[in-house]
């Protein structure tokens, strides 16, 4: 990592745990940590979703693991007694768990036959959560407790955000945490060996296998990690509303994290951070324009794919640029 | 036992117009049409319109649903996916545009229409009683016989008109149909005016029986892809095969699993998702990849 | 010796075409020998059925004894059977450096997970395979174009550069189809040459599909000439050159003259 990359580190990480924190204190406008909070969870689903483009596929699932890290996590809390900090993990793995299962067929799909197929998925999870008792139907689960203490012999990592005066503030800073050692993982992913296969994976799958990649195992592999962070994101919005309804996470959504991905850039790890504060706050401003907002947000999308066809990033790109 | 294939058959025929239309765009353009149920919301609405509001007949309603449906289509061909398959680079591009329309159209139904359940007056009266072995509403057979005549309208449409051989030679290899002389340009547009059109009528057809609301839009799209990936994309046959698959199996899934509640699309997900393992292509697709 | 390759009765058909048809043939280690044979002819098929990105419909291809047909197709690379393209196959927006680099999968001794957390072995990998590659670029001559992303380059310099990465797998056994296709005589000669080379200072054994008759002359140890599926002939060049059937079916026909 050169220098410059470390400043720039050093600038977001102080940006986000001291400057926004400081800033709303100051102007009083504590709303705005559920939309950082907010921005920052979607931000960690949209950087699985952009792990799947980096393999070549198109995922519009992501929602499907949302929603169902967020079950697994409301149900260990709220019949299994479990701390919240250790369902975080769990639902993120049951998450990786299902992409393994369900990946294993569909991973085989390619262009708009995966699109469709994951898809067709965000539907199946909205219906498996009204369908099966275990989720409570359409009523959800509701009045999930707040996080508990999380602590380690003794000594207390997390405390009990019940007894916080300000949960909206530890929820920021969890959530942005979260999403900064989520994005820092992609980052690795991205620039490491297993990044360079997928980036062979998503350019020329044949020739992938040729040089020695099991190229099955790769797709799954990374689909997998690409749905822990749909999990762990789901799980931890469900800590913040503490509520979920088989509503929480639908087909919308699923398109939103694509969107968010594209928008951004796909080439940029970064990119679905910005696509998802530009996209989140793009529409939380419209809410101004009351009955209109999807009017114009959905105008606003339809001429920016006239305009820019390849991305808001690609008035950027360099000949061959990357990263 | 009949009373399944009967429900069956009715449903299979409404889903099979829809996956036509949803698999001609894709044959034709390489599009991914999400708006796809959103037409068809629009097509009930405007039946509905016409029927309910201005007090004419349903048939009038149909022919406007698919009249404004058709037009809707084209514009949307014209002045949107053409310009930006043109300029684009990935294949994602026309999918997010496709998105990007079918929120717009939602948009445009939930200012338009409004967000209440529409319906309009029965079209038939009275009931089939077949030995209580088939029990069904004289409307939902009309409705079934009207789109099972337009299914082979379309097919007959597809085989023996200019147009329709322009489409499929189109469809099969889009160099290929250029340097024949195809004006792929205007076939493009007529191909997805068509498409459009199919859905406009599903929905003017079934806003008789089941009525027409804006949620309605996404999960018909979703069930539309579904045909399609049984069936096969982009291929007529595949569509139509995917319609009464599904069809079948809902009307099969809602009497048998009735028992362990809604669980029918998850079963009927989870074996789609074991055939395509088997099947990539679908039934009828060609072999890709 | 045994045979490093054995090619037993390979059949395969698509549909009702029936590509190649009970197909035998032997290839000893360290051998350069090549497949030549019409446009059509099957040779494609051949090697990718060896290579076993398509499966045989009968018959089977043995590799050092071992069955590798219809095993999946990076293990047959794990093997030490590397196959190239026809179509040139890059990895497109890449440059040649980083394509020739991500090719060292099969070295790799640190695990995904020691790459991701970059352990001591994973970075000595990662130096071994810079090192590496700037040796494949060297011997191939690509210097020039090292850094240049691999969509930018002409003809020629891709199928050196799908050479490059075939070669980075450390192969036992080469396939290369048509390798010198879109090269001028020069190049060829020169690539005639690395082939060489390939073979006397690395020991690889080379199978190749070429239409270059010259080239092909030169390069071979033997030659294997396949028409309409079928295997109508096998031996060294002189003998092919003078075998009646090949002249009949495939040199002395206008296909030759205009070198498909
Ligand atoms: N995947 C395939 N499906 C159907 N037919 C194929 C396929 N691949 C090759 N063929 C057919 O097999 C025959 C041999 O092709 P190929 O091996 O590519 O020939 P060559 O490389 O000798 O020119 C051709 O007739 C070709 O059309
Ligand atoms: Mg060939």
């Amino acid at each position: 990592m050169n220098t410059n990359r470390l400043i720039g580190v050093g600038a977001f990480l102080i940006a986000v745990f001291v400057i926004v924190p400081l800033l709303i204190a100051t102007s009083g406008r504590w709303d705005f940590y559920y939309t950082l909070t907010s921005v920052a969870l979607l931000a960690i689903a949209s950087a699985g979703v952009w792990l799947t483009f980096y393999i070549g596929r198109i995922n519009i699932g992501q929602g499907a693991y949302a929603l169902a890290g967020g079950y697994v996590s409301a149900i260990l809390v709220t019949k299994a007694g479990f701390n919240f900090w250790v369902t975080l993990p769990l639902a993120g793995l049951f998450c990786a768990g299902l992409a393994v299962l369900i990946g294993l067929p569909i991973l085989r799909l390619r262009g708009v036959y995966f699109a469709m197929v994951t898809l067709v998925l965000t539907e199946v999870g909205r219906l498996s959560a009204l369908a099966l008792p275990v989720t409570n139907g359409a009523k959800g689960i509701t009045s999930i407790p707040l996080p508990g203490e999380l602590s380690i012999f003794g000594l207390t990592l997390i405390p009990d955000f019940a007894t916080l005066q300000n949960p909206k503030l530890a929820f920021y800073l969890a959530a942005v945490f979260l999403m900064v050692a989520c994005y820092a993982a992609l980052y690795r992913i991205v620039n490491s060996r297993l990044g360079h296969l997928c980036r062979s994976l998503q350019q020329n799958e044949e020739l992938s296998a040729s040089i020695g990649v099991n190229t099955a195992y790769l797709r799954v592999l990374t689909y997998s990690i690409s749905s822990f962070f749909g999990g762990i994101a789901g799980a931890m919005f469900v800590a913040i509303s503490q509520s979920i309804y088989p509503s929480s996470f639908q087909v919308a959504d699923s398109v939103n994290f694509m969107l968010n991905c594209f928008l951004g850039g796909l080439g940029y790890v970064f990119g679905p951070m910005l696509g998802t504060l530009m996209l989140y706050f793009g529409w939380d401003l419209l809410f101004t324009t009351g009955r209109y907002q999807l009017l114009i947000y959905s105008s606003l999308l339809i001429i920016l794919m006239l305009v820019l066809p390849n991305g808001v990033l690609s008035l950027f790109e360099r000949k061959g640029g990357r990263k | 036992m009949e009373q399944i294939i009967a429900n069956g058959l009715y449903l299979g025929a409404q889903y099979a117009l829809i996956a036509l239309g949803l698999t001609l765009i894709f044959s034709l353009m390489n599009v991914l049409n999400f708006a796809h149920g959103q037409m068809y919301v629009l097509g009930g609405f405007v039946t509905y319109t016409v029927v309910s509001q201005f007090g004419l007949p349903f048939i009038v309603g149909l022919l406007a649903s698919a009249a404004i449906l058709a037009a809707v289509g084209a514009a949307i061909e014209k002045f949107l996916f053409a310009p930006v398959i043109k300029k684009s680079k990935r294949e994602e591009s026309t999918m997010l545009l496709a998105a990007g329309i079918a929120f717009f159209l939602d948009a445009v139904i939930l200012l338009v229409f409004g967000e209440k359940q529409r319906g309009v007056p029965k079209i038939l009266n009275g009931v089939l009683n077949w030995d209580f072995r088939i029990i069904m509403p004289y409307d939902r057979i009309l409705i079934g016989v009207l789109a099972i005549a337009m299914i082979a309208g379309f097919i007959l449409f597809m085989q023996y008109t200019k147009a329709g051989r322009a489409m499929r030679a189109l469809a099969q290899d889009r160099m290929a149909a250029e340097l024949m002389g195809v004006d792929v340009k205007r076939y493009s547009m007529i191909g997805f005016a068509l498409g459009a059109m199919l859905a406009g009528l599903v929905g003017g057809l079934l806003v008789t029986i089941t009525g027409i609301n804006l949620g309605m839009g996404g999960p018909t799209s979703i069930k539309a892809f579904m045909m399609i990936m049984i069936g096969g994309a982009g291929v007529i046959s595949g569509a139509i095969a995917g319609g009464f698959i599904l069809g079948m199996m809902e009307s099969i899934g809602l009497t048998l699993l009735a028992a362990y509640g809604d669980i029918t699309y998850l079963v009927i997900f989870a074996s789609l998702m074991i055939f395509l393992a088997i099947r990539p292509q679908g039934l009828m697709g060609k072999p890709w990849g | 010796m045994t045979p490093i390759l054995q090619v037993r009765g390979v059949t395969k058909r698509f549909g009702g075409l029936t590509a190649n048809n009970d197909i035998s043939f032997d290839v000893a280690e360290g051998e350069i020998l090549s497949v030549i044979g019409p446009n059509g002819a099957g040779k494609s098929t051949l090697f990718k059925l060896i290579a076993s990105f398509l499966k045989t419909t009968s018959g089977e291809v043995l590799f050092r004894g071992n069955r590798i047909s219809n095993l999946a197709p990076h293990k047959v690379a794990q093997m030490g059977v590397v196959r190239t393209f026809q179509e040139t196959t890059i990895f497109r927006s890449m440059t040649v450096r980083e394509n020739i680099i991500v090719a060292h999968h099969l070295r790799s001794k640190a695990s995904l997970l020691g790459f991701f957390l970059g352990t001591a072995q994973a970075r000595a990998d990662e130096t071994e395979f810079g090192a590496s590659a700037d040796d494949i670029i060297e011997f191939l001559g690509m210097e020039a174009i090292r850094d240049e992303l691999a969509s930018n380059l002409p003809q020629g310099h891709l199928r050196a550069l799908g050479m490059a990465i075939g070669l980075a797998t450390n192969p036992t056994v080469l396939l290369l189809d048509e390798p010198f296709a879109g090269m001028n005589h020069d190049e060829t000669m020169r690539m005639v040459s690395l082939v060489r080379r390939l073979r006397d200072e690395r020991g690889v054994t080379v199978l190749l599909v070429e239409h270059d008759m010259p080239a092909v002359m030169k390069i071979s140890d033997r030659i294997v000439v396949i028409n309409f599926g079928e295997k109508i002939a096998e031996g060294t060049p002189a003998e092919i050159q003078s075998n009646e059937k090949v002249i009949e079916a495939y040199l002395g026909s206008e296909d030759a003259a205009i070198g498909m």
